[in-house]
């Protein structure tokens, strides 16, 4: 690990006038403190965020707000959660361990980095790492790679299973900025495709800070399910994972929601199968037409064909589930 | 036999080109990637650290890149908590910060301050082993014992935490912890005894 | 008081080192503090084929603790690798910082050692390295084809003389490289004592093996190299050699003269101690209609590092379990840049095993019959198949027989592919495995106070399998002396000399150790109590009883001599007693062999391909138990080790850089908890009569072997799809 100071804040003024061009914030560190052993990140100064953004989840007019420091475990325990956005509950534990999820916070984990096998291995090029240098994954070792949205310059994925969740019920991300500007972005518009700049995971402004994650009210409490599928039974990144969730009236579909991760460079949202779900009866032949629409869009690599038939699985299994109460 | 390919030759062409291009990306990324260029080599910084583990305030200088785990292995002697993988990925540095389980692997020493850390040493009451450390003994909830401490200190959250309603809940909450003596039997064992008692 | 105190709290159930264990009290190798010690990181290469054209380490020097650096350019002398001659024939392998050469991606290059792990770990990323690259293959799958098949072992029969068999099963089986991955990284304490002598506190699986090829590279005698591995955090087989790193802090130490550390990093875990190596295997297997084997052409093929061979012997299994008239074995190396592989758990016989049980399977579904009465029918029940040796105990039919019993194997539906739970395929599938059960020379010594205390000594580590506790077992069966007086020392290359812990050998060997020195003990105890009575004179060591308290003669009771008294006597102050055990005549005369039968119901999931074991049930032969808790552990860890390799297991390269990729343990699966089933283990538990005095046969090898295959075999059971390349990942079942 490079040396570097450390300073801590109590307060987000503090934190954004540090602007320095090698200052990064740390809050739980699962990811960045990795990513420094590991030399993809070399910051001189850390930001001790911890004390200075809000650690803990409120609900205001029907709309319940996670504060940035909200560490996973408190999100999948949360009695407000847990009644109101079991969804959420869900795909947390559905990813990392206890360990980890006591420890990452709620913006550390929009805003973790990809898990690519290249990004992480210095040797070899990533656009990622060092932009113009090449994807090596591209025509790589893919098998965990896009299958959607991707280009020849980054075929990464997203790791978060948290933000699939967050996707999948239109969450919106508040942010400060270093102007001290606050400002809203979708969850859906907050992370961005590989294009021509993968270096950029997203849309957050140069050294702003994620302050809390708000999500409106929902009918979809009921009916949710987050089904992940990985190479062993816990504690692995995602093939695929799918987030369903019906609002449903007696048989009758009357909204759905459906995201991925494991897909593509950010938590993926598929739009067209939601569209298609409205207003149908429940059956298999609906739910496996539903994905069909999905598979339809994806363009697999080399080695992740099979993510094609897996997902397809997987959006039935979640679909099924959700009306398992 | 041997294949012909170039590339890794090309790849460190195309590496070298690559730091010319990086007027043209955002100066955060830039600060990042610009080191592998520059020859400045920064020197530690070292801070005055207060931390207190299993009750007892250690005063000391440290680097502020010792994590939790380098402290109480290198520095603080307390070499009972274990290095699997020192990146998050196998749960051998699994102790309590504030009564929760954590990695110390991840964990930065600097910023603890103010915070309690239990270890693996700390958890008996004098001679009086933890009744987790007792389940484990009887239950052979072990091998070769590298992933034990941290097992423990897992498995003492797990019951803590209420996940011990079935062995898959069991399993599932000590799935952080990975044994490769494969010892998972006794360690359920030894959970499910703690929980009855 | 005391003595109270002890009625009231029993002694602890356990191993002897149990308390170490949970309290975090027992030193691991990287554990020891040494006056002085620094720490030292490896740099491996980037490149996977090539010289090392230059070294720039002007930047790593300017952070200021860096105390030095071990190289090909500057390296303290190693007297052992002085010439290219010296260096074959010290066969160590990779001949660390004595060559330009590159034969692998990652291969260590250059020792950073500064006073702090922070700042060695920082340096080490500071040292520049220019190389010329030449080409390279890193390819099993393209290059194993172009690779000649040579005989492996005598072919019995003739090939041909099966051609027109009524059933025959020709496939072909894959099985992607595993590696060992014990916890705790392999890690080594260099300290120079003095000019010639050296203090190792190493990570191994036998420190006499270390001594043994350390001391010729230095000059020293082997006494003079004192290893200490008390505890050693788990093996599986890497710590059967004594690889570059180790080396690597030797002379680290003597270049900066003083104590230096080098733990691995688990990346390098990958590339610096072994694995299972890559292999492809043709299986032809033909049997009558009956269902009795006519014969097996068992071809295999394993990739092996540029500058060591290795062959993982695949084949050698197939010529022990049953009987084929005939029968031909092959096998070929494909030398790849990479590493050197090793024995990984159930070496060759668990890759062999996977193919011959799963082509086994296969055939009992073309013949129609029960897998368990195809098998029933052909293992080699009474001789060793090859050489016709009488086995001197082979219980794998009743291994079968129980673990049918344990699974419920008559109530299935035999047919595959037809029971489900929705989108859940059941299945069932079994298998065989088996090793031959080996012995090796061994010393133990025991040491006794005037209060009847005794240690018992020997240098084998335990890595995890209880040696210690086997070993206190032993002799508290034979002596009577309570086990809260019997200390254990193991782990130590001062103590009597053992063989490295592997190979499922262990036990079998130093059990006999510790029963023979029990009985010089006695003759000895005995010697000494004649002095006071005669009756002792003379006698043989069967008659000899010892207790808690005394020594006395089996058919008169009523004769004792009190250790204190017999230490007042004699002016004692300890009695040692030493001695060596080894294999002998019994080896002519018989056979020996441990086996296991797996037995495992899956689910799959034919949407999403999940596997998930439900039951997993393992009943083994492994001679007389010595102690079942530890070997019922070993067993079902053994058999985790298995779904590891069925499922999930696979070091992956990118062939285009020659280098690893996912090369940590978020890359490289295997089993969490989550993943095994609480798994059913068993023993027939009749001590075997000729292989040692205690009867115990070796277990950690047998608990592994067979579980891929029985995993597999119930994949397809469930789905009908036959899988026969591992790991099979859910891409697989959903292809």
């Amino acid at each position: 690990m490079k040396p570097f100071e450390l300073i801590k804040v109590t307060n987000t003024k503090t934190a954004l006038s540090h602007k320095k061009e090698q200052v990064q914030y740390i809050a739980g560190g699962t990811n960045l403190v990795d990513l420094m052993k590991k030399n993809i990140h070399l910051p001189d100064t850390l930001l001790d965020i911890n004390d200075a953004l809000i650690r803990h989840i409120d609900k205001k007019d029907n709309r319940i707000f996670i504060g940035a420091m909200v560490r996973n475990t408190e999100i999948a325990t949360d009695k407000t959660v847990l009644k109101e956005l079991p969804l959420l509950s869900k795909a947390v534990l559905a990813g990392a361990s206890p360990q980890i999820r006591n420890m990452a916070s709620t913006g550390g984990n929009i805003l973790q980095r990809t898990r690519c096998p290249y990004f992480y291995d210095i040797t070899t090029s990533c656009n990622k790492r060092i932009p113009g240098s090449g994807c090596s994954a591209y025509e790589g070792e893919n098998r965990m790679s896009a299958v959607i949205g991707y280009s020849k310059d980054c075929v990464a994925v997203h790791p978060s299973d948290l933000c699939v969740a967050f996707v999948a019920l239109d969450a919106q991300v508040h942010v400060i900025d270093t102007d001290h500007k606050k400002s809203i972005i979708p969850f859906q518009d907050f992370h961005r495709l590989p294009g021509n700049d993968p270096h950029l995971d997203n849309n957050l402004p140069e050294h702003a800070l994620i302050s809390f994650i708000e999500i409106p009210e929902n009918p979809f409490a009921r009916n949710c399910a987050y089904i992940k599928i990985r190479d062993r039974a816990s504690y692995a990144f995602a093939l695929v994972s799918v987030a369903a969730a019906l609002h449903m009236q007696g048989d009758r579909i009357i909204d759905a929601r459906l995201a991925s991760g494991g897909v593509a460079h950010k938590p993926w949202r598929w739009l067209e199968a939601e569209e298609f779900l409205r207003g149908k009866n429940v059956s298999d032949l609906v739910f496996s037409q539903a994905a069909d629409i999905i598979v339809g869009d994806l363009h697999p690599l080399a080695h992740n064909g099979f993510k094609s038939n897996m997902l397809k699985g997987a959006v039935e299994t979640a679909l099924a589930q959700c009306l398992v109460v | 036999m041997k294949k012909n390919t170039n590339f890794s030759r090309r790849f460190f062409l195309k590496t070298t080109g690559a730091f010319t291009l990086l007027a043209s990306i955002p100066a955060v990324l830039k600060a990042t990637y610009i080191q592998v260029k520059e020859f400045i080599v920064p020197s530690k910084r070292i801070v005055p650290l207060t931390v207190s583990v299993n009750k007892k305030a250690y005063q000391l200088d440290s680097d502020t890149r010792t994590t939790l785990l380098d402290l109480l292995r290198e520095n603080l002697d307390l070499t009972g908590t274990k290095k699997g993988c020192d990146h998050g990925q196998c749960g051998a540095c699994t102790v309590h910060v504030d009564g929760e389980r954590v990695l110390s692997c991840l964990t930065l020493s600097a910023m603890l301050v103010g915070k309690e850390v239990t270890t693996i040493e700390g958890i008996a009451d004098g001679d009086h082993l933890h009744p987790m450390q007792e389940a484990f003994i009887s239950c052979d909830g072990f091998q070769c014992g590298y992933c034990t401490p941290g097992q423990i200190m897992s498995a003492i959250a797990c019951v803590k935490e209420g996940h011990t309603h079935s062995v898959e809940d069991i399993k599932e909450y000590m799935s952080g912890n990975l044994c490769r003596c494969g010892a998972y039997n006794g360690i359920v064992e030894s959970i499910q005894k703690v929980a009855a008692s | 008081m005391r003595y109270f105190e002890q009625q009231h709290q029993p002694p602890r159930e356990g191993r002897v080192e149990a308390l170490d264990k949970v309290t975090g009290k027992g030193k691991y190798a990287a554990e020891y503090k040494l006056d002085g010690m620094c720490y030292a990181v490896l740099i491996g290469s980037t490149i996977a084929s090539g010289k090392i054209k230059n070294m720039d380490l002007t930047k790593a020097k300017q952070v200021k603790s860096v105390i030095g650096f071990v190289s090909h350019l500057q390296k303290p002398e190693v007297p052992g690798f002085a010439s290219e001659a010296m260096i074959k024939a010290s066969r160590f392998g990779l001949p660390i910082f004595h060559t330009d050469t590159i034969y692998f991606k990652g291969q260590p290059i250059i020792l950073v050692i500064a006073e702090t792990l922070e700042d060695a770990t920082y340096a080490a990323s500071l040292v520049e390295v220019e190389y010329e690259t030449a080409p390279f293959n890193v390819d099993f799958e393209s290059s194993y084809g172009a690779v000649p098949m040579k005989e492996a072992g005598k072919e019995r029969g003739k090939l041909d003389a099966w051609s027109d068999a009524a059933v025959v099963v020709q496939e072909e089986y894959n099985i992607k490289p595993e590696v060992h991955h014990p916890m705790e990284m392999h890690a080594t304490i260099a300290q120079w004592t003095s000019e010639d002598h050296l203090m190792l506190y190493d990570k191994t699986q036998g420190v006499n093996n270390v001594q043994q090829v350390i001391a010729p590279l230095f000059n020293l005698k082997k006494e003079h190299i004192e290893v200490m591995s008390e505890f050693v955090g788990g093996g599986f087989g890497s710590g059967l050699r004594v690889w570059p790193h180790v080396l690597a802090a030797i002379m680290g130490a003597k270049q900066v003269k003083r104590p230096v550390k080098l733990m691995l990093t688990r990346p390098q875990m990958f590339i610096g101690t072994g694995y299972r190596p890559a292999s492809w295997q043709r299986i032809k297997l033909g049997a009558d209609l009956s269902g009795k084997f006519l014969g097996i052409h068992h071809q295999a093929k394993n990739e092996t590092s540029l500058y060591e061979r290795f062959s993982d012997q695949i084949t050698r299994v197939t010529r022990l379990i049953y009987n084929f008239d005939h029968l031909k074995t092959e096998d070929a190396l494909v030398p790849l840049n990479i590493n050197a592989a090793t024995w990984m758990r159930g070496p060759g016989d668990c890759t062999g095993d996977f193919a011959i049980e799963c082509a086994i399977d296969e055939l009992s579904y073309k013949l129609k019959m029960d897998p368990l009465d195809v098998r029933s029918k052909n293992i080699a029940a009474t001789h060793h198949p090859d050489n016709k040796l009488p086995w001197s105990s082979n219980y794998l039919l009743d291994c079968m027989t129980e673990g049918a019993k344990r699974i419920g194997w008559k109530n299935r539906n035999a047919a595959p592919n037809a029971m489900r739970e929705g989108d859940w395929h059941v299945g069932y599938g079994m298998s065989v495995g088996m090793w031959n059960a080996g012995r090796n020379k061994t010393s133990a010594a025991i040491k006794m106070m005037s209060n009847g205390q005794i240690i018992v000594q020997t240098a084998m580590t335990d890595i995890g399998t209880g040696t210690g506790t086997g070993m206190k077992n032993i002799a508290h069966e034979l002596t009577g002396i309570p086990r809260n007086k019997i200390t254990i020392e193991l782990g130590n290359s001062n103590l009597p000399p053992a063989p490295s812990q592997g190979g499922s050998t262990g036990m079998s060997s130093v059990s006999g150790a510790v029963v023979d020195a029990v009985n010089l003990l006695k003759l000895k105890l005995a010697e000494y109590a004649a002095v006071t009575n005669l009756k002792f004179k003379d006698a043989p060591e069967e008659s000899i009883v010892l207790s808690e308290t005394g020594i006395s003669l089996a058919h008169e009771p009523t004769v004792k001599v009190s250790y204190s008294d017999l230490w007042k006597t004699n002016k004692l102050d300890t009695v040692v007693v030493e001695a060596t055990s080894a294999p002998g005549e019994e080896r002519k005369k018989y056979a020996f062999c441990s086996s296991a039968a797996h037995f495992c119901q899956v689910r799959v999931n034919i949407k999403t391909g999940k596997v998930k074991i439900d039951k997993l049930i393992c009943v083994a032969d492994g001679g007389k138990i010595v102690n079942e808790k530890a070997a019922a552990n070993q067993m079902s860890g053994a058999a985790v080790g298995g779904i590891g390799m069925a499922l999930m297991e696979e070091r992956r390269f990118d062939h285009r850089f020659g280098g690893l990729i996912g090369d940590d343990l978020a890359g490289y699966h295997f089993p969490v908890n989550a993943d095994a089933p609480i798994i059913d283990v068993s023993f027939i538990g009749k001590p075997d009569p000729h292989i040692n005095p205690t009867g115990a046969k070796g277990l950690g090898e047998v608990g592994i072997i067979g579980t891929a295959a029985a995993i597999a075999n119930a994949i397809y059971h469930a789905t009908g799809k036959r899988l026969r390349d591992l790991p099979i990942t859910a891409d697989q079942i959903l292809s």
